[in-house]
């Protein structure tokens, strides 16, 4: 039996009068594809949010484990402890990508393992490798504004994994892009991901990009309405 | 032109509507406004003098005013010049949209132009409310044997008009800034696809203003007092320009260096900000620098006033103690209300940018940049450039000196001490400026 990489028990949070989770819990496993679904204001975001540690919960906790290690329980770290973990164990793709327009391809994708203190040269040539791999031969020394968006965001996949983290958090990875160029985009998501045995937690709108993940999540009102791994008895 | 008048009418009927888009602008304007006419109000008093008791001295109080008001129009432009680029950076965005979608050349600058006047205009006369609350205040000082008194400050509505007309202007001019490549390169402009660039005549006018100065300088420093006045403040103003011309470019090529030499993210990233868009990093630090330019001054000017009193106290009449007293008081002032003119360009510069770069921050701060890793960011892209302009200013600053005051009044112990003074509060200045936006960093930064 897998022991899961994240578990959520409990979460509850809330925005003034507005209740974002009510006792939300979940486990995400290695090498799983999880996609959460759900209207504009559902809560999705703000699970995606506290499962990596960019905000805290109300109450309940969030156990993430690293490298076979015991787990860790992200709420009871602190805001540089949280962004410390979140540069070296955790990989994130937003939807606008949030790279920096004045660095080139190469120099964004390099950036978390410089923040690690990985010396310039080895993170541009693991920063070269990665956008190779995702198909961006020869644009290494691009801005972002001399990139498309499907390669902008290809930018932005390579820039999650290269601190090969244990889970990437994607929220609406393909939300700005067309449909094709959101398929090969989608594409490169799960092959730098789930084919190397690390787990995605992916927020979206679409349901043709939910269809490409293996678990489907339903959240409504700060609940989960529905689990596929639940209804489908998939055992771990 | 109907097509030019209704957008206009739309954009400026929202121009309102969203306070963080005019707030910071009005703000730089009112604080621009509220120091230029103060400062302007200061320089009319001592035209009044010779309607009053100090007789034949009025005219050294003039000239001696005149050279003030020299040494703090840069500081003044340069903070005026941040207020505009407030204005232009909201506007650059828009605007290349508008254009993608097939504006007309004349309607950008329609809509550039009346928004920068109307912004600006809104924060001067706020500015000369601010005017009016410090006239009391800075009526205390005491010059010629007495207070200037809040009357003395006072500049009349002609003047008032003159001033605010000048800052008005400064920034519809600035608004012009960067519409010329919005109308040739929109998609650019949108997607920041290259950085400015400078212009290499630049560095060619800073040298020919500064031999000039040097010329001025080493012929008249010893002629006939007026001449020599006047060419001194030749010999000190026109290097202050030059400084303005070669900054950015100096900037740039000092950093384009660091850039292939960064070795971690913070330097990296700071030297990739700076390269982006050197005349903005030195409209941060340009007050400062310049300020540090009038710290030598200064620091010469307190020695010279020291040197005379010692002289020659005995034998001078009342008039000419007060001349000395003032002359101290003065150069005192000058540093104090250019070290306030950099403090408030650097505060808004700072702001602006984090509110400008809010979501993207908010995204670092996502994917693991701690608050301390952005604020050393912010740090290097500023105090990276302030270390190149500081040096360079201190050079051109004693060298320009030296004919005109020689080396035992620029390197006397008073003036040493003014000038390290000066360097030493420039940087606690600038460091002020970037941690007065930590706050509004930790707030853009915060879910």
């Amino acid at each position: 039996m897998t022991h899961p990489i994240l578990s959520a028990t409990n979460l509850t949070k809330t925005y003034g009068s507005t209740q974002a989770l009510v006792d939300v819990s979940l486990q995400v496993y290695p090498g799983e594809s999880v996609a959460i679904m759900g209207p504009s204001g559902s809560g999705k975001t703000t699970l995606m949010h506290c499962l990596s540690g960019i905000l805290v919960p109300d109450t309940g906790k969030v156990h993430l484990t690293i490298l076979n290690n015991a787990a860790t329980d992200i709420t009871q770290l602190n805001e540089e402890q949280r962004a410390q973990l979140r540069r070296e164990h955790l990989g994130f793709v937003f939807q606008d990508g949030l790279l920096l327009p004045e660095l080139t391809a190469q120099e964004n994708t390099a950036l978390p393992l410089m923040l690690s203190g990985v010396p310039r040269n080895t993170a541009e040539t693991q920063a070269r490798n990665w956008l190779s791999a995702l198909g961006l031969d020869g644009l290494y020394n691009r801005r972002l504004g001399q990139l498309s968006g499907g390669q902008a965001q290809r930018v932005a996949i390579a820039r999650a994994q290269i601190a090969e983290p244990s889970v990437v958090f994607a929220d609406e990875p393909t939300g700005a892009l067309d449909s094709e160029t959101s398929e090969t985009v989608l594409t490169a998501l799960l092959d730098s991901t789930v084919s190397r045995g690390r787990a995605l937690v992916l927020v979206t709108h679409d349901e043709s990009v939910a269809a490409r993940c293996q678990r489907l999540i339903h959240v409504s009102d700060g609940r989960i309405i529905s689990d596929s791994a639940d209804t489908s008895g998939a055992t771990r | 032109m109907k097509a030019t008048t209704t957008v206009s009418r739309l954009f400026l009927s929202r121009l309102f509507a969203t306070r963080q888009a005019w707030s910071l602008p009005v703000a730089a304007f009112a604080v621009v406004s509220t120091l230029a006419l103060s400062v302007a109000g200061g320089i009319h008093f001592f035209f009044t003098l010779n309607k009053q008791s100090v007789d034949e001295i009025a005219g050294i109080y003039m000239i001696l005013a005149i050279l003030a008001g020299i040494l703090l129009i840069m500081p003044i432009a340069s903070l005026a010049g941040a207020a505009a680029k407030l204005l232009a950076r909201r506007r650059d965005e828009r605007l290349s949209s508008l254009r993608l979608l097939g504006a007309s050349s004349a309607l950008l600058r329609t809509l550039a132009v009346t928004e920068a006047s109307v912004l600006a205009a809104v924060g001067s006369l706020l500015g000369v409310l601010g005017y009016l609350v410090l006239m009391p205040v800075a009526g205390l000082l005491h010059f010629a044997g007495g207070p200037i008194g809040t009357s003395g400050m006072w500049l009349g509505a002609p003047g008032i008009l003159a001033v605010l007309a000048t800052i008005i202007g400064i920034g519809v001019v600035s608004s012009f800034t960067g519409l010329r490549s919005i109308e040739i390169t929109p998609l650019g402009v949108r997607t920041r696809q290259r950085p400015a660039r400078l212009h290499w005549l630049r560095i060619v006018a800073a040298v020919a203003l500064l031999v000039v100065a040097q010329l001025f300088a080493n012929i008249y420093g010893a002629g006939g007092i007026m001449l020599a006045v006047v060419m001194v403040l030749a010999a000190f103003a026109v290097p202050m320009l030059a400084l303005h011309f070669i900054g950015p470019w100096l900037i740039a090529a000092v950093t384009r260096w660091r850039l292939r030499r960064a070795k971690t993210a913070q330097s990296l990233v700071a030297a990739r900000a700076v390269l982006e868009s050197p005349q903005q990093a030195w409209a941060q630090i340009g007050g400062v620098t310049l300020t540090t330019y009038i710290g030598v001054v200064a620091g010469a000017g307190v020695s010279l006033a020291n040197m005379g009193m010692d002289d020659a106290a005995a034998s001078m009449t009342n008039a000419e103690i007060n001349l000395l007293t003032d002359l101290r008081t003065g150069v005192l002032l000058t540093m104090v209300i250019a070290f306030l003119l950099s403090a408030c360009s650097v505060a808004i510069t700072q702001t602006a940018q984090v509110i400008d770069r809010g979501a993207l921050y908010n995204g670092l701060r996502r994917i693991g940049m701690s608050f301390t890793q952005l604020q050393a960011t912010r740090r290097g892209a500023v105090f990276g450039p302030l270390w190149i302009v500081l040096i360079f200013t201190l050079l051109t600053a004693v060298i320009t000196a030296f004919p005109l005051l020689g080396i035992a009044v620029v390197a006397s112990p008073l003036s040493m001490l003014v000038i390290s003074g000066c360097c030493v509060l420039g940087v606690l200045l600038i460091w002020g400026g970037v941690q007065s936006s930590a706050p509004t960093l930790r707030s853009v930064t915060a879910d």
